[in-house]
């Protein structure tokens, strides 16, 4: 295992960050957490992050214009997408332009954790999920 | 046309005893019929008094003449008589010839005297008789005096009896053409009386039926265009009376009440498809504090044994928060939602259009519209049933919201009315605006602008007959270029009680 995954986080929903930073830091990946797009946006002109995640709906901006910024900026990143359950049209569009994956609300820690072993592994740089078989197991 | 007619005929509908009829029924019951029948018998017995009064007066004419004719008759007999008489006394002539005429007289007195009888009455007629069977007597004593000396006795008892006889026909005769005269000139002027009697009578009973008529024509148009508009409360007794204009109101109150019924229908249609509408976005909404809660709880069973009691506690609380906040967006809803009867009781009208605000923020959101409420403090409270009046806020805010491109401003101020009693609530968008030739169709049930499956129609057609229905009134005010502004004006509870009484 080399280079931990950098993972950016973007949902408007405080709690979604709090959680997932710790299970995702689990997997080996390094995560910054925003809850405001604009933020959000302003660290991405900054950095590269291997992985992107965002809720599809925010009030200021949207998913869809976080997405655009990544993809002009920096093309290897994957973006997946966290959506509400009404708007999943919405996120099989996005998939179409793009978008490596997306995941309705509400979904668990682990349901994230595989699409981003999943994007891991299409970005070349395969993270070992079984090494925490032990607290998926209980999980 | 037919088939209407039988309609109305039909004996089977009989609303007499609906209850919204009750009132209109407890009326002493004059009919139009009854009075058209009252008018013509009034002109009948009139005529008929007329006609009779005028053969009566003809027939009786008729026996004046015939007694005129009899009694000329008669004058002139004795007259000639009396002429013979003198000529007699003068020129010592015959004296038979006036005997003659006598006899033709009391002839004629003798054959006619049931109808001289009837017209100088017994008395008179003895009177009569008895002047000239006395004349008689002093002319049969004449021709039988034997010398100048006897007829110079007789002749002045003969003079006086004879002028008695004559002028007491004479006067008879007068008095008779005088009251003869009299009957001709009442018998000429009466059908004129009677034309000009006839014709105030009549044009005052066309007047007073046609201004009946009239006023309860216009009465009823009065009643079809408040139904149009969506007020469904019952026909109340405008007079004191029951006629067949009863009849037809009964069948309006039926209609009436079909006619609620079937908007309640429409409402509770429409209500559901709004909810429909607001639950797509209330089922988006749940997701966040589902989705906190999923995440939090996964989170700790996973890390059971590793976190601290503190930051167990403080996941555990998130759990109930976040639970309470989804709680919190069904409510509302649910609020809405909920069926069976709701009841018209005094209600904040502020926090009625503040939980129509929070029911559609979804909807808002999505659009990515702003919406500002300003609601004036200490306002009085108004009549009504709280869902409806939801209803009708929902609805437009939702029209507003449908108009509007992202960024566009809904701005709602509830407020008193300048009109003492009422309260009023304004929604205005900066929208497109309501083009003036629509403008006027847009409260007509299913009139939209919109796709099948996006509008019905029913919004506003429904929302003015809960407003109308609480005493209000709701209207528009439309500019192509800076949007529209829908007014909602609601008697508050004291003004109510007074405007629902009336
Ligand atoms: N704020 C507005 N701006 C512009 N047009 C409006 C506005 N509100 C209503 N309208 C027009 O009035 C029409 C009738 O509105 P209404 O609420 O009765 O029915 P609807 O919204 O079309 O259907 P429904 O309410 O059943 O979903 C609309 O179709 C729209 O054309
Ligand atoms: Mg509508």
């Amino acid at each position: 295992m080399s280079k931990p995954l950098e993972v950016l986080l973007l949902d408007d929903e405080p709690i979604v960050g709090r959680r997932l930073k710790p299970a995702l830091v689990k997997i080996g990946c390094r995560v910054e957490v925003f809850e405001n797009p604009r933020e959000a946006v302003a660290r991405i002109g900054q950095k590269e992050f291997d992985i992107v995640v965002t809720d599809i709906r925010m009030e200021e901006m949207d998913g869809l214009q976080v997405f655009k910024h990544v993809q002009e900026k920096w093309p290897r990143t994957k973006v997946i997408m966290i959506t509400g359950y009404a708007k999943i049209d919405l996120a099989r569009e996005a998939m179409g332009k793009g978008v490596f994956d997306f995941i309705a609300k509400p979904f668990r820690p682990d349901d994230l954790r595989q699409i981003i072993a999943n994007a891991a592994e299409a970005l070349g740089a395969p993270i070992d999920f079984s090494s925490m078989g032990d607290e998926l197991v209980e999980a | 046309m037919d088939m209407h007619i039988t309609d109305i005929k039909n004996p089977e509908i009989n609303h007499e005893n609906d209850p919204e009829n009750m009132s209109l029924h407890e009326r002493p019951s004059i009919s139009i019929r009854a009075k058209v029948a009252i008018s013509f018998s009034l002109f009948f017995i009139l005529s008929f008094t007329v006609t009779g009064w005028s053969y009566w007066i003809l027939t009786k004419l008729e026996t004046k003449i015939d007694f005129l004719e009899i009694a000329d008759n008669y004058m002139a007999e004795i007259q000639q008589a009396r002429r013979f008489e003198k000529n007699y006394l003068l020129y010592s002539t015959d004296l038979e010839e006036a005997l003659e005429h006598l006899k033709t007289a009391d002839a004629i007195l003798k054959q006619k005297n049931e109808q001289i009888e009837k017209i100088l009455e017994k008395e008179h007629f003895k009177t009569m008789v008895t002047y000239m069977s006395k004349y008689h007597n002093q002319l049969v004593l004449l021709r039988s005096a034997k010398n100048d000396k006897e007829k110079e006795l007789i002749v002045p008892m003969l003079r006086q009896f004879g002028s008695q006889m004559v002028s007491f026909a004479g006067e008879f005769v007068e008095k008779e053409q005088i009251s003869a005269k009299r009957m001709f000139l009442l018998a000429k002027r009466v059908p004129l009386y009677f034309m000009s009697v006839l014709f105030v009578l009549m044009s005052f009973v066309l007047m007073f039926l046609a201004r009946q008529l009239l006023l309860t024509l216009n009465r009823f148009m009065e009643y079809t265009k408040r139904i149009g508009e969506g007020d469904f409360s019952p026909i109340l007794p405008a007079r004191k009376y029951k006629d067949e204009f009863t009849k037809l109101a009964e069948a309006f109150n039926h209609m009436i009440k079909e006619l609620d019924h079937k908007h309640n229908v429409l409402l509770e249609s429409h209500k559901l498809r709004a909810i429909g509408t607001l639950v797509a976005g209330v089922a988006h909404e749940l997701n966040n504090p589902l989705n906190n809660t999923l995440l939090t709880a996964s989170m700790l069973t996973e890390d059971f044994h590793t976190l601290s009691e503190e930051e167990k506690m403080e996941m555990v609380n998130d759990v109930i928060n976040e639970t309470e906040r989804a709680q919190r967006v069904v409510k509302n809803l649910l609020d809405f939602a909920r069926e069976g009867e709701t009841a018209i009781a005094p209600l904040e009208i502020g926090k009625i259009v503040e939980d129509s605000t929070r029911l559609v923020v979804n909807q808002v959101k999505f659009a990515k519209v702003n919406l500002e409420l300003n609601c004036e403090t200490n306002l009085p409270r108004i009549h009504g049933d709280e869902q409806k009046l939801k209803q009708v806020f929902v609805n437009l805010i939702l029209n507003a919201v449908d108009v509007l491109t992202p960024g566009g401003q809904i701005r709602i101020h509830v407020q008193k009315d300048q009109t003492p009693g009422y309260v009023l609530v304004t929604v205005k968008d900066n929208g497109p605006g309501i083009p003036e030739h629509i403008q006027g169709r847009i409260f007509d049930p299913f009139f939209t602008t919109k796709a099948q499956s996006k509008g019905t129609g029913l919004g506003l057609s429904v929302s003015q007959g809960i407003i109308k229905k609480l005493g209000g009134y709701i209207h528009l005010t439309s500019n192509p270029d800076k949007g529209t502004i829908f007014t909602v004006s609601l008697p508050t509870t004291e003004s109510a009680s007074e405007i629902m009484s009336k």
